[in-house]
């Protein structure tokens, strides 16, 4: 469709907003109601235009013509028009430019400055501000306003982690819309109305995982995040566009640092990951890198005590040991190490002849034969998920309640994304019978699912099985089973989703890959880190894997990775010949080690990870003070330097040069969406005799419990780690509700508080796993706490 | 939430009229029925307390915010109670300039109540709301579901004291007015044309 935005001519798809046309042609409106991946809704009138179109004579059927010059005549609409509620038509003119129109805007700018405090100068978002902005390049510069202006609660907390200060809102809506379109969580309102309306809730804090994406679409200072209010001026803060690491989604972050310190975790954009959201846990879930704890230097063992020492200390002190240790040698790391590390773990293991491993590692392989990208969940008209997205990789969560609505992401214009993509509606209905959740309890996506299913822990296979043959299995009906076979089957594009339960079993997930075969589905593996497909791809594996790794070495060098949380162990650990540990605070396993070394964290790297989707992208470091603490690539550079050998993956870029010959891609610099380059499948794995009996089943965890107790903020806000027990069982076992645990899980003690619900089915209960516990079924005894302190 | 373990849910028992409310409505517009439903709690209680939010919530399968949302855009719906006559004085553009802040005024120094106040013997509440739709008759007081217009100071003083004794006057109506079983005025009639000369 052709339009003409003040003197450019453009070339439009029809169905796009005018509002849109307008930045494609390199103009500017002021906007602060629409927002792109969101509903257009005129509210807030700043994008006026002046508007016309050409009209077609009823009898002729052609353009009804200016007299003098033959061209088709301009009919404009009486009024000003919201240019993001008008779609363009055919030959439409768009004037942003004349005075009638900036008039208009002024005008507006001057309404919604009416009540807002203009008190910048103490404000967060000053420098950051639409509302700043649009007012310094859209505004009169004065008001004719001379009375007292509306005031209002400065600092409500709508929760612990956002504050709402209610003088400085102008009702764009954008959070309240957000809420019901984006997760589905209707918890924020206005509330009374006319001039007296303001952003409310009736529950305790806000009851969601995604609450944090209000802040970042907040266009003035209304929402802000309370772990970074007062800390800092935009302009003061260093911004670092980097992946997050907390999960395999490979969401985009930026994070704002000052002064060595990360003050904040906001939202980036990737257009085929996470679009622009994430969830609580990453954006909040950053306070432990600055805790007061934190390992900043090498220790090593001096009799009882480890004391502080240089890198060239340590690594000349691992080198003399190493000279008359055991040759067994073990490397680890932890599944969210990054591709360059994974080459400096697997180059150092080589020199020493041992082995290398990354933790935690399913027993299935998490590379899918046929793999389903996320654009093809938020566009897949069947999707049957096992597991618990929404906890594993919340992202996801999000993407799968795209496809509910239907409507695919749209395509990229001029300017990037649409900020008006009309095809998107306040309310739309949900298409929710395409979704079929199943896991062992009641998750959260399943208030979203058209088909739950709850099935026992442990019996995937079945679950696989009973949906591929039409029969009964799982304790679910074969109506049920077969279903959901005809839906996945009669689908276009239908998806299927292995959570952490299936990747648990090879033979689930084999089951799970024949089905997936036979309805002629994509799959999607959820991974339990943020690089296990990047490590399983490069192969830094070991034959008998971990488990082995820790009882059949003299030598063991971990990263990240604390085994001794288990006291038997740790018992063996104690035995080694040497045990190198590094990570960024004291554990267990440090308080055993010989050498220990402090770690970078995830903020703190370079290298590239491969999400779950097999898609390559880049980590960038943000500038935070930690010490002298490296990542695996500047332990193997000290340490080669140590023994005297210059080792792949001493540098980034020498890990890069190794990785370009194995994976035959260039990494440096990779595009801001990532190169999506899938890598083949490998064997799925070895059927070993699966768990399937147990009391307690060890599930993912959005919120990082091995973190929570140095991120204060998240932890006030969703408290600390709940046992979730069945009412039954609760009575049956005399737990009381917020009662203080200690679960035992074999040699593993954990602390926890009783959460009575009906998500937890009879007979099992649920716990978060921390990073060194195999997700599943297991056996658990519940000690109450304050036995153990007596005793 | 901790209310409704302790209150009787209000439909609790009252199926028919729960069926008959949410009837109106198909499936997929359940939520329509907030309105009546908030309707039918507050002609029964004259509030709507938040347990009964929550209640009406689950019932529409909705978060209980939104409820409140709604029931917060529209001044007929109480959260405390109100008392037995409710005073709405409208303060939207034509009954402010035909003068009900000085109703407003008045009514308050007679009363002795401010705005969304309720006296201590449970008589009068006194709000101010918003436009009442008779703007053709401003100043508009609008006494429970009752609407009074041109009020004047004397028929202001009248009406009170009326109300005092427990006696409802009936709303004076010769120049017509949108309440029911009023006589609608007649246009082009010679009041209408003089009124706009």
């Amino acid at each position: 469709m052709k339009v003409k935005v003040n003197d450019v001519e453009l070339d439009l798809e029809p169905g796009t907003s005018a509002i849109d046309a307008v930045f494609a042609a390199g103009y500017d409106v002021p906007y602060f109601c629409s927002q792109e991946y969101m509903s257009p809704i005129g509210a807030c009138r700043m994008c006026l235009g002046k508007v016309g179109a050409p009209r077609k004579d009823r009898e002729t059927n052609d353009w009804i013509r200016d007299a003098e010059t033959g061209e088709p005549q301009i009919f404009y609409f009486p009024n000003l028009m919201a240019t993001c509620t008008t779609a363009i038509m055919d030959g439409m003119v768009i004037d942003t430019l004349s005075k009638e129109v900036r008039q208009a805007q002024s005008g507006m700018m001057e309404f919604h400055l009416i009540n807002h405090p203009l008190d910048c100068p103490v404000c967060d978002k000053g420098g950051a501000c639409e509302l700043q902005d649009r007012a310094y390049e859209y505004g009169a510069g004065t008001s004719r306003f001379e009375f007292d202006k509306r005031h209002q609660e400065k600092h409500h907390a709508l929760s612990e982690l956002i504050t709402l200060d209610r003088e400085r809102c102008i009702h764009c809506k954008r959070c309240v819309r957000y809420f019901e379109e984006v997760p589905g969580d209707e918890v924020l309102d206005f509330i009374e109305r006319g001039g007296h309306t303001y952003i409310g809730t009736v529950d305790e804090g806000l009851p969601s995982y995604f609450t944090g994406n209000i802040t970042d679409i907040c266009p003035v200072g209304a929402l802000l995040d309370a772990t970074s209010r007062f800390r800092g001026r935009n302009w003061e803060y260093d911004h670092t566009r980097t992946v997050s690491l907390d999960d395999a989604s490979g969401a985009a972050i930026m994070v704002d640092a000052r002064t060595g310190r990360i003050e904040r975790v906001k939202g980036a954009r990737n257009t085929q990951v996470n679009l622009d959201w994430i969830d609580d846990s990453t954006r909040f879930g950053h306070e432990y890198v600055d805790a007061p704890d934190r390992l900043k230097t090498p220790l090593i063992r001096k009799g009882a005590l480890l004391e502080p020492a240089s890198w060239e200390e340590a690594a000349q002190f691992i080198a003399s040991r190493l000279a008359v240790a055991g040759k067994r040698v073990g490397v680890a790391v932890r599944s969210d190490a990054t591709l360059e590390e994974g080459v400096a773990a697997k180059a150092l293991a080589e020199h020493l002849r041992g082995h290398a491993e990354h933790f935690p590692r399913p027993a299935a392989s998490v590379i899918a034969e046929n793999p389903a990208t996320f654009t093809d969940v938020a566009t897949s008209d069947a999707i049957f998920v096992v597991g618990d997205p929404t906890e594993e990789v919340p992202t996801l969560d999000l993407r799968i309640k795209d496809a509910l609505r239907g409507v695919a992401p749209p395509e990229l214009l001029a300017h990037g994304v649409p900020i008006a993509d009309l095809r998107l509606k306040e309310r739309m209905p949900r298409k929710r019978s395409i979704l079929t959740v199943a896991a062992p309890y009641r998750t959260n996506l399943m208030r979203h699912a058209g088909q739950e299913l709850i099935y026992p822990a442990g019996q995937e296979e079945d679950l696989f099985g009973g949906v591929g043959s039409g029969k009964a299995g799982a304790s679910l009906a074969a109506e049920q089973l077969n279903q959901l076979k005809s839906a996945l089957s009669d689908a276009k594009k239908p998806v299927i989703i292995l959570g952490a339960f299936v990747l648990a079993s090879a033979a689930a997930t084999r089951a799970a890959e024949a089905l997936a075969e036979s309805v002629g589905a994509k799959v999607m593996k959820l991974g339990p880190m943020a690089n296990s497909y990047g490590l399983e791809a490069l192969e830094v594996t070991s034959d008998g894997g971990y488990a082995d790794l820790l009882t059949q070495s003299d030598v063991l060098i971990l990263s990240n990775l604390n085994p001794a949380q288990d006291v038997q162990i740790g018992e063996r650990l104690r035995n080694l010949d040497l045990l190198i540990v590094h990570d960024s605070f004291e554990t267990e396993t440090t308080g055993l080690a010989h050498v220990v070394l402090p770690a970078k964290t995830g903020y703190e790297k370079e290298g590239t990870v491969v999400n779950l989707e097999g898609r390559f992208l880049n980590v960038y470091p943000a500038p935070v003070d930690s010490g002298t603490s490296e990542d695996f690539i500047g332990v193997v550079r000290t340490l080669g330097e140590a023994l005297g050998v210059r080792l792949d993956g001493r540098s980034v870029r020498s890990a890069r040069r190794s990785l370009a010959k194995t994976l035959n891609h260039d990494l440096a610099a990779l595009p801001e969406e990532g190169l999506l380059a899938p890598v083949d499948a490998k064997e799925i794995g070895e059927t070993v005799a699966d768990t399937v009996a147990g009391n307690l089943l060890l599930t993912s965890s959005l919120l990082k419990v091995d973190r929570l107790r140095r991120n204060p903020k998240l932890r006030a806000a969703h408290g600390d780690v709940a046992l979730r027990v069945n009412p039954a069982d609760a009575e049956a076992q005399n737990l009381e509700a917020g009662a203080n645990v200690t679960v035992n899980i074999g040699g593993v003690a954990r602390s926890a508080t009783i959460k009575i619900t009906e998500d937890a089915p009879e007979g099992l209960m649920l716990l978060p796993a921390t990073f060194d516990q195999a997700l599943g079924l297991t056996s658990a005894e519940i000690v109450p706490a304050a036995d153990l302190v007596s005793a | 939430m901790i209310e409704l373990d302790t209150i009787k849910p209000y439909f609790e028992g009252k199926e028919d009229v729960l069926g008959e409310i949410l009837g109106r409505y198909p499936d997929y517009g359940r939520r329509s029925a907030i309105m009546p439903l908030l309707w039918e709690v507050q002609r029964a209680e004259r509030h709507v307390s938040e347990a009964r939010l929550e209640e009406i919530a689950h019932i529409v399968g909705v978060h209980a915010t939104e409820v409140k949302g709604v029931m917060s855009f529209y001044s007929t719906y109480h959260e405390q109670p109100v008392g037995k006559y409710h005073l709405q004085i409208c303060s939207t553009l034509s009954c402010s300039l035909a003068g009900s802040d000085e109703m407003f005024d008045f009514i308050s120094e007679e009363t002795g109540l401010v705005n969304g106040e309720t006296d201590g013997s449970g008589i009068f509440s006194l709000q101010k709301v918003e436009c009442l739709g008779s703007c053709g008759t401003a100043p508009v007081l609008q006494v429970n579901d009752t609407y009074y217009e041109r009020v004047t100071r004397s028929s202001c003083k009248e009406l009170l004291d009326a109300l005092r004794s427990g006696e409802m006057l009936e709303p004076p109506r010769e120049r017509g007015g949108d309440n029911e079983g009023a006589e609608k005025p007649k246009i082009g009639s010679e009041q209408r044309v003089g009124r706009e000369a």
